[in-house]
């Protein structure tokens, strides 16, 4: 009797241990749930917020793209029908060439620079990285040898690009890059070649922090136009005559 | 009286928030249907013990009988499209009040049933 007793206690009490367990279990999933949803719709909210302004964004530069090249192609048209046309235009493919606005190609140097695999002896981090300075120095070398383009990692060197330090990468035309950095010069591949690799010169310096400079002479090189617009609110051409204004 | 049916009851529950999984979205509804069948299942046996009329194979085949029949239904219901589960909430829902209303009476009037209920356990049949 006893014993009948007890099982049957016993059986009550696990259904309502089960009943317990089930009543946690349960409430549990479903407050993760609640909170689960909540958190995907304000993510959703954010995410659709931003894609509008993508879209925005881009629907913005797609209308500019469509109104310069209309302007371009009008002023082709007015430089093919006008008088002298051949000579304007020749004038007009110079000039944007000069000023980096067309892809050109030719013979010049490749140079790369990785960051320093020495290891850290001075306990200055920043000795063992490239800067700006270094770029800089390399840059100006390649000028001085006569390079008449530049390119860092793609992005095309005007005469009013920067190439400044920001925070571990470099910023040129306003476009982050980062290490390694890739330099295309054309100009005399030979001349270049001897200008960086001569006994003192900045490849010979950079390598005593065992920073890794690769020049290569290449026979062809290509380097993009600058893709960018470039602002000239500031300027307007000078109206007094002044000698040598002619070009 | 219930102090055991209690601390099982607080038992489970600490053991069910202790506990690191929980139920899926999708498995959710059966472990509801489960829930009500278990919460029948317990109140009926309390109910069926105070009474006196307490048998360990009707209460186990009913337990287990139950929450698959709820588990069965918000399957079907799911299939079917047509929220069968609901069938298992109201039965469960109106034998939870019945037995309550059972158990409430039965423990309000125990005084004067008790010496009847321990003659019934006693002898029972």
């Amino acid at each position: 009797m006893q014993k009948r007793r007890k099982r049957g206690e016993l059986a009550v009490v696990a259904a309502f241990l089960v009943l317990g367990f089930l009543l946690a279990l349960q409430l549990k999933s479903v407050r993760q749930q609640t909170a689960v949803d909540a958190t995907s719709a304000s993510r959703l909210e954010t995410l659709q917020e931003l894609y509008n302004n993508v879209v925005n964004e881009r629907d913005g530069l797609k209308d500019q793209l469509t109104t310069a090249q209309k302007e371009l192609e009008d002023y082709r048209s007015a430089a093919a029908s006008g008088e002298g046309s051949e000579a304007l235009k020749s004038e007009v493919e110079y000039l944007s060439m000069v000023a980096g606005l067309t892809d050109v190609e030719g013979p010049g140097v490749m140079v790369i620079l990785q960051d320093s695999t020495a290891t850290n002896t001075s306990g200055e981090e920043a000795d063992y990285l490239i800067h700006d300075s270094d770029l800089l120095s390399v840059i100006n070398e390649l000028r001085d040898a006569g390079a008449q383009a530049l390119s860092l990692n793609g992005e095309r060197i005007l005469a009013t690009s920067e190439v400044r330090c920001a925070g571990s990468v470099v910023l040129i035309n306003g476009q982050r890059v980062a290490a390694p950095f890739v330099l295309y010069a054309i100009g005399d591949p030979t001349t270049l070649y001897n200008a960086l690799t001569m006994r003192g010169g900045v490849v010979d310096v950079l390598s005593q922090w065992k920073i890794q400079v690769n020049v290569t002479m290449s026979e062809k090189l290509l380097i993009e136009k600058y893709s960018g617009s470039i602002a000239t609110d500031y300027l307007s051409p000078a109206q007094e005559e002044t000698e040598g204004s002619e070009r | 009286m219930l102090w055991l049916e209690i601390l099982g009851l607080g038992v489970g529950l600490v053991l069910g928030f202790v506990c690191p999984w929980t139920v899926p979205a999708a498995w959710s509804l059966y472990v509801a249907a489960g829930l009500l069948a278990a919460l029948d299942s317990a109140l009926g046996g309390v109910r069926a013990r105070l009474q006196g009329q307490f048998k360990l194979s009707i209460f186990l085949s009913g337990a287990i009988g139950n929450a698959a029949i709820a588990m069965f239904l918000a399957w079907l219901g799911e299939k079917l499209g047509i929220p069968l589960y609901l069938a298992a909430v109201v039965v469960f829902g109106t034998r939870l009040f019945q037995n309550f209303a059972e158990i409430r009476r039965e423990l309000l009037t125990a005084q004067q049933k008790r010496a009847k209920i321990k003659q019934d356990l006693e002898n029972p049949q």
